[in-house]
């Protein structure tokens, strides 16, 4: 007791010193890769979180009170992530931190979050299996793709499409969480009763993936599945289709995908994922357009939804947090979550006390169709449940 | 340069002595009250900027000594910081092993590595020895990535923090003491290496390895040595490191770790502990000053985006600036503020017209 | 057959991005880390010429090379001659503050994001059908022919012109070359140049083949040991090194683990340093110089 009583003192102390605006507001920290070889995936999603809320202050916040989301740059690299993670707990006295960068970053964040009792919120950067249940106190994941249930969904769909009997070939960046997928794919498809045929782990910066490409295509592989980050997936794609190769290809739908479909023309490339493309045309779509004008980013508006979800989470989690707010509040607002996603995912992104992913997650698939000129949805919403 | 008027050193002895003088004696007591008395005035971003720092200068110390003293240039820093740190790593996942366990191990690992950094040393020289001890760090970094992926710890690996019996370093103050502690013992430990028979052998290395052969020094096992004592040293910072920020990936030790432990012997200013010590601040508190500077700024809020990247462009051009301007390194600028105020008031002014 | 092309295609990107490195660490003993950056920022000038010239994609790329010349020149003017008679560690470490400046100013102008400089210009990438069986695309054959025709240039400005003979005086023996009346900070100039000029080539057909976005500067990082194996000091060794790390890998991805294609350039280079440590064509007395 008496230690509340001096907490509150030191922290009525401290409230003198610090500006008011401050005070009012819901202060959450993001930690994320806004410049660096990364930036590319990661940028648009933290640009689109600080328009959403800019967007939801300007209609008065939440509860009546502001966001105030703290925004430092990590370049991808853990050492800056710890650091960050470090100031926003320390100095900025954040309730929550979110990490939007490469999977390298989470280790020294969660470190830090663990020792100060913070929420960790992965937002546009791939889910840990820590927030699949049992999930782990600390962390929560919005985040499209998700570890193993993306490779279940995908090689479902590789059987059912193929109409030859499938060998899978498989295309990974070499990094850790990628390999990890890739090798998880290869053991599922043989469960699953097809051929496993080659697989290529090929290093980030490459300057030319036809040598990659080519032995794919010598193992003969008529499905190609790849699960990493845009950069590979298109370019062995790419390669491979300079070579001659006819077969299908299976990819994650990342932010880019829409226009990079378009950009394409493949009639064989699938692309699978959870967000709904913009050629929708929803209500929402129609916000998230007036929400990046009014912040004049320079990004494509179809790589802005993934961070409009994450801003529609944070704001739920936050309004389920009465003022004044603490880490634990946040948490307990967090264990018990529905939030809404207007369309933009199959159904709703709910957390419990033992689930910090979503309960059900829905996929879509699209793919190019050469004959209409146009993007098309192969298979609509279909749910896979978290278990 | 006298540092006191009608003091003259009488004996090897006193030449060689560490604090000269009692003004010495007497600021660096001053000095060390300060550091200790910094985390109790701090606030927590300030001591995490200190405990950075104090890791930094125990890597800068031991780069000073092998390219500053010794002559030899390594690119191949990072993958010894990383070789320490996935010691501790590897050792506390497998077996579980406590800290007196894993962080002499960190050194006999890094000890042992610096042979094999430092064996294409004895054919090579400059740009060449730099880029094999630049293919050394890829190869302990794809050893480092393999352990990673094949044992699934694929965001990297978690360290608890050290424990003594039920006491916990966990606390940022009480690491600010440990890691003050082996950044003093490290700066101690190279100024009596320095100025003992090695250090003498290793600045003859640098200045002329074939007139320091034919004084009688073994060049081949000196320059042995100033790789096995740097990249020992270098290996315990990494595996405390690990410790600090409680986790081990390869990707914390990128190249361009190497270069900025390079920037900041260079930037300190070569030959000079006290440099590798001010280059270690610099690079490490650098980039929060700009950050803070340009915060400092009012930013439209049309631009807000832009931040970062002006940020990241600043750092790159204050390097540049500084390098065009102060060749010498701030132990240069130090030199300078400090013979300033010995010679003041006597300041000799150049003659008109010479400038 | 197809793994030759690959051979040949990757030994090119590496040959074009290598003789950067060799123009200027032979003219003036300095290793330039910001070639990787130097080459982006003119493949993302390409981007910019392409919206100025639209429907010339000719006339964009020339442009943008030439653009490239001048960022060469002005880096030296303006940075790397106020480095001369500092220590090369120094000069160095001027490149790589050099390249964190031009980084930053890439996302600053053109953003983070990913550009295809190929679809600005209105130019699509077929692949072609060789005799034998191979397939090649388009900018990968460009970027061969370009390779082939960026040495045999070099190598006749080098022998024949006025301006290459005093490059090469002034790399052999910078003193005696000043006394003779060169004017040696114009040859370095023009060594930066020559040096981003081919480095833009190269990140120019690598951008219009791949896209472009940051992971180009390690690419340009990549080409460095190829052009180490062959000795740093000489044109043919840049071929000729490149050709090796190029064969090395692209065997090594295709008969034992993909993996490796990271590591295969430094691991063919500490077995060079072993055994002819000044690499295959470089000079000797190289070694004492740095």
């Amino acid at each position: 007791m008496k230690r509340l009583a001096l907490t509150t003192m030191l922290a009525a102390g401290l409230a003198a010193v610090q500006p008011a605006s401050a005070q009012d507001a819901y202060v959450v920290g993001l930690s994320g890769a806004l410049t660096g070889p990364a930036a590319a995936t990661y940028a648009p999603v933290i640009e689109a979180m600080r328009a959403y809320v800019d967007h939801v202050n300007g209609k008065g916040g939440v509860n009546g009170r502001p966001i105030r989301l703290v925004i430092a740059d990590n370049q991808g690299e853990p050492s800056k992530a710890a650091a960050d993670a470090k100031k926003l707990i320390a100095q900025d006295r954040v309730i929550l931190l979110i990490n939007s960068s490469l999977s390298s970053t989470y280790a020294p964040m969660i470190a830090e979050s663990k020792r100060a009792g913070v929420p960790l919120f992965y937002a546009g950067a791939v889910c840990p299996k820590e927030t699949y249940p049992p999930a782990d106190p600390l962390q929560f994941c919005s985040t499209a793709f998700g570890a193993q249930y993306d490779s279940q969904f995908a090689m479902g769909f590789v059987k059912e499409t193929s109409k030859e009997a499938p060998r899978v070939g498989y295309s990974a960046m070499a990094i850790p969480i990628s390999r990890g997928e890739i090798d998880y794919a290869e053991g599922l498809t043989k469960q699953m009763g097809m051929t496993p045929v080659d697989k290529q782990v090929i290093p980030p910066p490459t300057p030319d993936y036809t040598p990659f490409a080519t032995k794919l295509k010598d193992a003969n592989a008529n499905w190609v599945y790849s699960w990493a980050p845009w950069v590979t997936q298109v370019r062995t794609l790419e390669a491979l289709r300079r070579l001659g190769w006819k077969g299908s290809y299976i990819a994650y739908a990342h932010i880019q995908s829409e226009d990079e479909l378009q950009r394409l023309k493949d009639g064989d490339l699938y692309v699978f994922g959870t967000n709904a493309f913009f050629q929708d045309t929803l209500p929402v779509h129609a916000e998230i357009r007036a929400a990046t004008h009014r912040a004049n980013l320079n990004y494509p508006i179809t790589q802005l939804t993934e961070g409009f979800i994450a801003g529609l989470v944070l704001e739920a989690a936050l309004k389920g947090t009465p003022w004044p707010p603490t880490p634990q509040k946040v948490l307990a607002s967090m264990n018990n979550l529905k939030v809404d996603t207007k369309g933009l995912r199959g159904g709703p992104i709910e957390w419990t006390k033992d689930n910090h992913f979503r309960t059900r997650q829905y996929y879509r698939v699209y793919r190019w169709d050469p004959a209409k000129g146009a993007v098309v949805r192969v298979k609509d919403w279909t749910g896979i449940d978290v278990k | 340069m006298p540092f006191a008027s009608g003091y003259f050193r009488t004996s090897y002895a006193r030449d060689i002595r560490l604090v000269d003088t009692r003004v010495q004696a007497a600021s660096l007591a001053a000095f060390v009250a300060a550091l200790a008395a910094f985390p109790f005035l701090a606030s927590p971003f300030q001591l995490d900027l200190a405990n950075q720092f104090f890791l930094a200068s125990i890597g800068a110390v031991a780069l000073m000594l092998l390219t500053g003293y010794a002559g030899q240039v390594s690119l191949g820093h990072a993958g010894l910081l990383a070789a320490g740190a996935f010691t501790v790593g590897i050792l506390v996942k497998e077996v579980d092993a406590p800290f007196w366990v894993t962080i002499p191990a960190a050194a006999v690992v890094g000890a042992l590595l610096g042979v094999v950094f430092g064996l294409p040393s004895l054919r090579l020289r400059g740009l060449y020895l730099a880029v094999s001890t630049l293919a050394l760090y890829f190869a302990v970094a794809y050893i480092g990535s393999e352990y990673e992926t094949k044992r699934g710890f694929s965001t990297g690996i978690i360290v608890d923090p050290p424990s003594i019996g039920a006491f916990t370093v966990s606390d940022s103050r009480v690491w600010y003491f440990v890691l003050f502690g082996a950044a003093a013992a490290t700066v101690v430990l190279a100024l009596n290496l320095l100025r003992a028979r090695s250090g003498r052998a290793w600045r003859a290395i640098r200045d002329h390895e074939t007139v320091a052969e034919a004084l009688g020094i073994s060049v081949s096992a000196y320059k042995l040595a100033a790789f096995v004592v740097s990249s020992m040293l270098t290996a315990v910072a990494g595996a405390l490191f690990a410790y600090y920020r409680g986790f081990v990936s390869v990707e914390a030790f990128s190249l361009f770790l190497s270069i900025q432990y390079v920037a900041m012997v260079i930037i300190g200013g070569m030959g000079s502990i006290l440099g590798a010590l001010l280059g270690a601040a610099f690079v490490t508190l650098f980039p929060y000053a700009i950050e803070a500077l340009i915060e400092a700024l009012p930013t439209p809020e049309r631009y807000a985006n832009l931040v970062f990247a002006v940020n990241y462009a600043a750092f790159g051009l204050v390097m540049v600036l500084f390098l065009l301007f102060e060749p010498e390194g701030l132990v240069g600028i130090w030199r300078r503020v400090r013979d300033w105020f010995l010679l003041w008031p006597f300041r000799q002014r150049p003659l008109s017209g010479t400038k | 057959m197809q793994l030759l092309v690959n051979i040949v295609v990757l030994a090119s990107i590496y040959a074009l991005i290598g003789c950067g490195y060799v123009l200027i660490y032979r003219t003036s003993r300095v290793l330039n880390l910001a070639h990787g950056e130097l080459m982006m920022v003119a493949a993302y000038l390409l981007l910019t010429t392409a919206s100025l010239f639209s429907g010339h994609p000719f006339a964009a790329f020339i442009a943008s090379a030439f653009l490239g010349l001048v960022v060469g020149v002005a880096v030296y003017v303006v940075l790397m001659r106020k480095m001369a008679g500092e220590r090369v560690l120094a000069a160095v470490l001027a490149t790589v503050a050099l390249g964190i400046l031009l980084r930053g100013i890439v996302v600053l102008v053109w953003s983070a994001q990913q550009q295809y400089p190929g679809q600005a210009l209105g130019w699509s990438n077929p692949a072609l059908e060789l005799p034998g069986g191979g397939r090649i695309s388009v900018a990968a054959a460009t970027l061969v022919l370009t390779t082939a025709a960026v040495y045999a240039g070099l190598f006749a400005f080098l022998r024949y012109t006025r301006w290459g003979i005093r490059m090469r005086a002034a790399g052999q023996n910078p003193l005696l070359a000043a006394q003779r009346g060169i004017r040696l900070h114009g040859v370095y100039a023009l060594a930066w140049g020559l040096s981003t000029f081919t480095g833009g080539l190269a990140g120019m057909l690598i951008a219009l083949d791949a896209g472009l976005e940051q992971t180009m500067v390690v690419i340009g990082l990549k080409a460095f040991p190829a052009a180490l194996v062959g000795g740093l000091d000489s044109l043919v060794g840049a071929i000729a090194g490149a050709l090796v790390v190029a064969a090395a890998e692209v065997l090594l991805i295709h008969y034992v683990n993909p993996l490796l294609a990271d590591v295969v350039p430094f691991l063919v280079l500490i077995a060079m340093l072993m055994v002819r440590p000044w690499g295959l064509f470089g000079t000797r007395e190289e070694l004492d110089r740095v």
